[in-house]
């Protein structure tokens, strides 16, 4: 378990209205430091610059999709340690499943609830080794 | 003959020696006792004749009573015989019973016989010499006259001679000259003789009517061989025209098949096909004969794989199914096809030639693609915008943004409701979309239900609670456990629950109950509701169906929410049901197989 409470999150989705909502209830409500990133492509860069304790992925966007920059983000040294959780409206069992096996902290379903997303969050972050 | 044998052991004509043993040896005698009674009337009418002449011959004033004593006795013995040739002749079942009526016969054979010795008795000592003579004469040929007519059975003739010949010799002794003397020994002879013609006569007559009796028999065991031939030939034709239509019907079923079918040898070359496979593959069937299949159905890269299956599937000699394959026609088009491939197989397990169909699934893999890809799109597009109107719902009503008026608060309640029951809707559709395509797995494991109720109370006493109902779970649940996905479990407890509150009348229960039938666990839902619509009954498990088109605006709920809990249900092996609840009300359950260890 981290030692630390999160706070530090950084979020790559192209939809800006998902993102205004999910920049509000974790920056409102759940009182942490957010960062958005719309293009997936810069998303790497983004990460170095930020420093996010946890990164929030989607799963569909256009230039990349989430697991490959998950697999990116594994393959570089500064960004492989960092915790993903995957914010989908593709999160059946099966994909579910499979975002695990790539080694996902959490996957949250679109829609979700801003209301206790900050909640969901942290205990993912809380369960972390 | 009285039947056709039917079975082929009838059929199955004896033996050559057996023929001869065959002949009944009752049977003989019966047409030996038949030709005696036929032969008879001559003999009694002979006899009536011989005795009148006698009469006329020997009447005269001294002898007047005797004649007429004797012609009586005569008469008596020819009228006896008579009715007894008439009782015969219409007995109906005297064949069984040759016995009885040669007995019989014998009787007045010997009746016969002893009435002329009689007369020669009787009359010898008092006629004159060329009386005696006449008489001598006379019984000589009665003798005689007897022998053609009873000598079918030789010991008749034999009784019918000395009932003649005894009485006769013992007045030739008492009475006669020297000369009669003489003749007296001599009659012995001849009646010796007589019996001994009689008895070989009896021996022709009864190997006559023997061949007669074979030959009878062979005439039958030949009728009924070409009757039985007859009927075989007739069965060997339909047979032949059956073998000749279905062989039509075959050859129709592969010329109208659409879907392309070759026949191959051993070796996978193409010994015939139909006209799909020409039409699909883009060759004459003139032009394939004679090719092997991998040459020109298969793209290379996969020739040695389809070589390693196809020797693998003849040393198998076994039918194969559902094989998918990329093939190529012969303009380079790439195809997917579905083979199937039979064997004809002999009695002596040898692979004579394969049957083999090819299905083009070409569009069909299109078309399914293209589903899966259209509802995938579905999901993602339509809850993306889902998401953010919920979202922004969801963060107004929370209140971090301030409080609102109580018009606005309860305006922004409704979108989020409504916008909650959109996206319940959308759910429910790829639900039972990826039910029917068979494209749901579940992830089935050991479940505590005791817990897993708990659960499904605490997750939907929100819901209630807006309906005023409250959930009360049975105090004392068996601890059962099944084998199920606990997200579809839990799916399927929501929709009986939130069924079940919307349906009860504010103020009421939903108690919800577990009982462990031995076998199954059922998990049952109370609702103390107005029960279901007897019209609704059974079609309440289908797709869209609601007891009344007002419900879904009153109550919420897209009416495929049951539907999809049967299929979910029956998939993980249990059923689903309702039945009225005692005390008004319905319970809804589902049961499912108990989960065991081992």
């Amino acid at each position: 378990m981290p030692s630390t409470p999160l706070n530090r999150v950084l979020y790559v989705e192209d939809d800006e209205d998902v993102q205004r909502i999910v920049r509000l209830s974790l920056e409102r409500i759940g009182k942490m430091t957010v960062r958005v990133v719309s293009d997936p492509l810069q998303a790497i860069e983004a990460i170095r610059q930020f420093g996010p304790e946890l990164v929030m992925l989607d799963w569909m966007m256009p230039g990349m999709d989430g697991p490959t920059l998950f697999r990116k983000m594994r393959e570089l040294p500064e960004t492989r340690d960092c915790p993903v959780v995957f914010i989908t409206a593709r999160a059946q069992q099966r994909e579910t499943a499979e975002l695990a096996a790539l080694g996902a902290a959490g996957v949250i379903s679109k829609p979700f609830s801003p209301k206790d997303l900050p909640d969901q969050l942290r205990s993912i972050w809380s369960a972390l080794p | 003959m009285s039947a056709i044998p039917t079975t082929p052991s009838d059929a199955v004509p004896q033996a050559p020696g057996a023929l001869h043993d065959a002949s009944d040896a009752r049977r003989v005698l019966a047409d030996q006792v038949e030709l005696l009674y036929r032969q008879a009337p001559i003999g009694i009418g002979g006899a009536l004749l011989v005795a009148s002449l006698i009469v006329y011959e020997l009447y005269a004033p001294h002898s007047r009573e005797l004649v007429i004593f004797w012609a009586c006795i005569a008469l008596l013995v020819a009228a006896s015989r008579f009715m007894l040739v008439r009782a015969y002749s219409r007995d109906a079942a005297r064949e069984p019973d040759p016995e009885r009526w040669l007995r019989w016969f014998s009787i007045g054979a010997l009746a016969e016989g002893v009435s002329w010795g009689f007369a020669a008795a009787v009359f010898f000592p008092s006629i004159s010499d060329e009386q005696r003579v006449f008489l001598a004469f006379v019984l000589a040929t009665m003798t005689a006259g007897g022998l053609p007519l009873f000598s079918a059975v030789w010991w008749v003739f034999a009784l019918f001679a000395f009932g003649v010949i005894v009485p006769f010799e013992a007045v030739l002794f008492t009475y006669g000259t020297r000369l009669f003397s003489e003749l007296a020994l001599m009659i012995p002879i001849l009646l010796t003789i007589n019996v001994a013609v009689a008895y070989r006569l009896n021996q022709v007559f009864v190997s006559g009517f023997r061949l007669r009796q074979s030959y009878g028999r062979l005439t039958q065991d030949y009728t009924t061989l070409n009757l039985q031939l007859e009927q075989r030939l007739a069965e060997l034709e339909e047979a032949g025209r059956q073998v000749e239509t279905s062989g039509r019907k075959l050859a129709l079923f592969a010329e109208r098949s659409p879907i392309p079918i070759f026949e191959f040898d051993w070796n996978g070359v193409v010994l015939t096909a139909n006209p799909a496979a020409e039409n699909l593959f883009g060759y004459s069937v003139a032009e394939m004969i004679g090719k092997k299949g991998t040459d020109f159905l298969f793209p290379v890269e996969v020739h040695a794989d389809v070589l390693a299956k196809w020797s693998g599937f003849m040393r198998a000699g076994k039918p194969v199914v559902a094989l998918r394959y990329h093939n190529v026609r012969r303009d380079g088009v790439e195809l997917v096809c579905e083979w199937s491939i039979t064997p004809l197989v002999s009695p002596a397990n040898r692979v004579q030639s394969v049957i083999v169909q090819g299905r083009d699934i070409t569009q069909q893999l299109e078309a399914e693609r293209m589903k899966q890809e259209f509802t995938s799109t579905l999901s993602h597009e339509l809850r993306t915008p889902l998401t953010s109107i919920l979202g922004s719902l969801q963060l107004i009503n929370s209140g971090v943004f301030g409080e609102l008026g109580n018009d606005v608060a309860e305006l922004a309640q409704v979108a989020e409701r409504n916008g909650q029951r959109l996206l319940d809707l959308i759910n429910d559709l790829l639900d039972i979309e990826r039910i029917e395509s068979g494209k749901l797995t579940l992830f089935s494991e050991p479940l505590a239900l005791r817990t897993l109720l708990q659960e499904a109370v605490n997750l939907n006493k929100a819901f209630a609670e807006r309906f005023n109902v409250r959930l009360e779970l049975s105090a004392d649940l068996p601890d059962v456990r099944v084998n199920a996905d606990v997200k579809r479990i839990l799916q399927v407890m929501t929709n009986l629950i939130s069924n079940a509150a919307k349906f009860s009348p504010a103020g009421g229960a939903v108690t919800i109950e577990l009982h462990d039938l031995g076998g199954e666990v059922r998990v049952a839902v109370n609702d103390r509701g107005t029960g279901i619509p007897e019209n609704f009954r059974n079609r309440i498990f289908a797709r869209f169906a609601q007891a009344d088109a007002t419900d879904t605006r009153q109550k919420g709920g897209t009416g495929l929410g049951l539907a999809i809990c049967k299929r979910l249900i029956e998939m993980m092996g249990g059923r689903i049901g309702f039945a009225d609840r005692q005390g008004g009300g319905t319970m809804f359950f589902f049961e499912l197989p108990k989960y065991r260890a081992d």
